[in-house]
């Protein structure tokens, strides 16, 4: 699945570490889903999803 | 995980596995080697060492699970594959060394700690190569 995590990370000029406090999780994690090796669960999903004020499908991408 | 709290919580649960995981190996080695060893003839010993290794065992499972709660979801997924890998290498190795003894195609006697090594380096370097296919 494809994800904009690391363009709309980049325009609010966050680090991967910054990314993963907003969202709870380990900078491992914030990696591995912008590299793509990783899809999130679906609450992980939705708490990007919040973190970003953005709709879910404006972020990833299973096209 | 990344907020403070979440993130001491697993660095609790980490240290709880290590020191449950010591207590188990270590009760287990006075269950097997005490008797012998370090006593000779006390019966209730042995069910004491044979006790405090069952209730270490059960403090441990406990454990695991709830490191594995307080895990971040990317790192469940790696410790699952590698639990997953560890038992099923360990259980196809064990029914066909157990199979292969029974009809004399290997001379060694099969030991059960053959099996609990196995799955811990099957385990481990799983852990391993999970973690860096997840992060490189």
């Amino acid at each position: 699945m494809k994800n904009r995590l690391r363009e709309l990370r980049d325009e609010r000029g966050w680090s991967q570490g910054t990314l993963a406090e907003h969202a709870d999780v380990s900078r491992q994690t914030i990696n591995a889903l912008e590299t793509g090796r990783y899809d999130p669960s679906l609450p992980l999903a939705f708490r990007l999803a919040r973190v970003f004020e953005l709709p879910i499908e404006q972020i990833f991408d299973d096209a | 995980m990344a907020t403070a709290a979440s993130e001491k919580l697993v660095t609790r649960r980490t240290v709880e596995l290590a020191v449950a995981t010591l207590a188990w190996v270590a009760t287990l080695a006075l269950a097997n080697f005490g008797p012998g060893a370090w006593w000779t003839g006390e019966g209730w010993l042995n069910w004491l060492a044979v006790s405090l290794n069952l209730v270490a065992g059960a403090a441990w499972i406990i454990v695991q699970v709830r490191y594995l709660r307080a895990a971040g979801e990317l790192q469940r997924k790696v410790q699952l594959e590698a639990l997953g890998l560890g038992l099923g290498v360990g259980f196809v190795a064990a029914f066909a060394l157990v199979v292969a003894h029974r009809a004399d195609l290997i001379g060694f006697e099969v030991d059960v700690a053959l099996f609990a090594v196995m799955i811990a380096v099957v385990y481990i370097v799983a852990v391993v190569v999970g973690n860096l296919r997840y992060t490189r």
